[in-house]
């Protein structure tokens, strides 16, 4: 395998070098690319316990985008770390090579890392496990749109399956802005040429925000248009979601 | 001591026993002819396939093999082959294990089997003679396939090779390579069902060469090596536990395509070996049957 790596190669899929052409967004007539209505979500399909050697783990796919998340922990700290009353969360998404259409492009891992430390460490008690680390690691199989808001939902999911405890799920959904539409869930092609995007992650029963992030051009009207649709959305995933649990359970006692 | 161990096993919970003498507990069962699981000694555990399970590949698999899970892709890019080989493609093979499928898996500290495994899957890949590097070229000189197969390992749970290869293996066979045109600037680009019509003049280079042509399939199977005993299809605590592992790879003739014996501490007599070749011998069938009957599957879709 002397060869691995040195030559140059290339995707030969016209997606590489064509620009996606943006439609008449203008026009509110427009289909969008899987045929769904502008406030309809893709359906979601849900499992906990989809990775035997982790604590706690959940499988979710929406559309083409596929995540799988395990929980490991509360175990030790680093060694390096400080003494700390209260327990550590510790987030890691990464993507597989094959996950976007063109082979490794799944790169700013950092920044969604980030972002789900933050969209979580709101509604999990932390001081429930001191001196501890939880690890949540996320692996975005393929990557279809919406990823960052299905690995925060997933990743809530996958610590209830843990017995991590939380003052309650974290739900996100994201809307995307496209001219004068607002598109709920959007898939890759959307986000491409989207106007501007808006992601809430909530704790649906308690009705509260955890994170709030608002991207690109937004009318005032357009924006509580955008948060009603998200905040309704959320309720229904965290119904989802609930099921799940429910029924997980309710097998595992048999 | 050997005795106090005894009496303790009588009164202790099987749990607490299970993770305070782990070598005992599996003894005691081996001595029985059964495993902690259930299986016998020389059962691997159930094994599933599904093909074409990621969309956005040319060819992919997910391997179940008890609780181990395999995903594994093929993505097709083009390259300019070396002057060497100018009628032949590539294959770049990686095998990863992300830190979501163990706990000794921590992002930023790889696991040390990882690039082992990658080794091991290139070298009996490429050297069983499963795929002919020449049905990957393209134009000769100019353009061949490179085929980047990604295979990811979602649960480490023992065997992690033998899942590996069936995967990869599985791959391989679901691989749709995309009918492809040479255009006017010298690239090569996939010709799209709409324009067909139009762009005849660019006239496809590999029509009826869509699908790969696999000779002998190479098939693994991982013993553990314990006193007179030989466990087939360890899981990830038996690996632990007893440290000696035998891997053969017989191909779909029950070829000898290689055997692995990394160390340990125990030795293998030449009588060992040739039970592991017949207990590997048994799987090929077994896994020939599953890869078989998701192809057809496959193809009544």
């Amino acid at each position: 395998m002397a060869a691995k790596g040195t030559p140059a190669t290339y995707s030969p899929s016209p997606t590489t070098f064509k620009k996606t052409k943006p439609r008449l967004l203008t026009d509110t007539d427009w289909v969008r690319p899987d045929g769904r209505d502008f406030h309809q979500c893709r359906p979601a399909f849900l499992r906990t316990g989809a990775v035997n050697a982790a604590s706690g783990s959940a499988y979710a796919e929406f559309g083409n985008t596929k995540v799988i998340v395990s929980i490991y922990g509360p175990r030790e700290s680093k060694k390096a770390m400080m003494y700390s009353d209260i327990g550590r969360l510790n987030c890691d998404v990464t993507y597989t090579t094959f996950a976007t259409p063109v082979r490794g492009q799944g790169s700013e891992n950092k920044e969604i890392s980030a972002q789900l430390h933050k969209s979580l460490e709101g509604a999990i008690m932390l001081d429930s496990f001191p001196k501890t680390t939880v690890d949540v690691f996320a692996l975005v199989l393929e990557s279809g749109g919406c990823d960052l808001p299905v690995v925060i939902s997933c990743a809530s999911l996958a610590l209830a399956d843990a017995g991590i405890m939380m003052y309650d799920l974290v739900t996100a959904v994201s809307v995307s802005c496209l001219g004068k539409s607002l598109v709920i869930d959007p898939v890759s092609e959307e986000e491409n040429y989207q106007d501007g995007s808006l992601m809430i992650t909530c704790l649906p029963s308690r009705n509260e925000v955890t994170q709030l992030t608002m991207t690109g051009e937004w009318s005032t009207p357009k924006i509580h248009e955008a948060m009603e649709l998200c905040l309704d959305a959320c309720s229904k995933l965290g119904k989802i979601m609930r099921s799940c649990l429910k029924e997980s359970a309710s097998t595992s006692q048999e | 001591m050997v005795g106090s161990v005894n009496d303790l096993s009588s009164e202790m919970e099987v749990e607490a026993f299970r993770r305070l003498f782990p070598l005992r507990f599996h003894e005691q069962h081996l001595s029985k002819s059964v495993r902690p699981d259930a299986r016998l000694l020389s059962k691997a555990r159930d094994t599933s396939l599904a093909l074409g399970a990621v969309a956005s590949a040319d060819g992919s698999a997910l391997v179940k093999i008890g609780c181990t899970t395999m995903l594994a892709a093929i993505k097709m890019e083009v390259m300019t082959p070396t002057t060497e080989a100018p009628d032949e493609g590539c294959i770049a093979i990686d095998f990863h294990m992300p830190p979501i499928c163990s706990p000794i898996v921590r992002p930023g500290r790889p696991a040390e089997a990882a690039p082992v495994i990658s080794k091991q899957l290139s070298d009996t890949i490429l050297s069983s003679g499963m795929i002919d590097l020449k049905e990957l070229s393209l134009v000769s000189g100019k353009a061949a396939w490179m085929a980047y197969l990604d295979i990811y390992c979602l649960d480490a749970d023992g065997a992690l090779f033998d899942a590996a290869l069936f995967a990869a293996a599985a791959a391989f066979s679901h691989l749709q390579i995309p009918v492809v045109s040479l255009n006017d600037d010298g690239r090569i680009v996939v010709v799209s069902n709409q324009s067909e019509g139009q762009k005849l003049k660019n006239k496809p280079v590999n029509e009826e060469k869509r699908k790969l042509k696999l000779r002998s399939i190479p098939f693994a199977l991982t013993c553990i090596i314990h006193k007179d005993y030989i466990l087939a299809d360890p899981t990830a605590e038996e690996e632990s536990i007893m440290e000696t592992l035998i891997t053969t790879v017989l191909d779909s003739s029950c070829q000898l395509v290689s055997l692995y014996k990394p160390g340990g501490p125990a030795l293998a007599f030449e009588s060992v070996v040739q039970d592991c070749i017949a207990l590997s011998r048994q799987r090929v069938k077994e896994l020939q049957t599953i890869l078989n009957e998701a192809i057809s599957d496959m193809e009544v879709d």
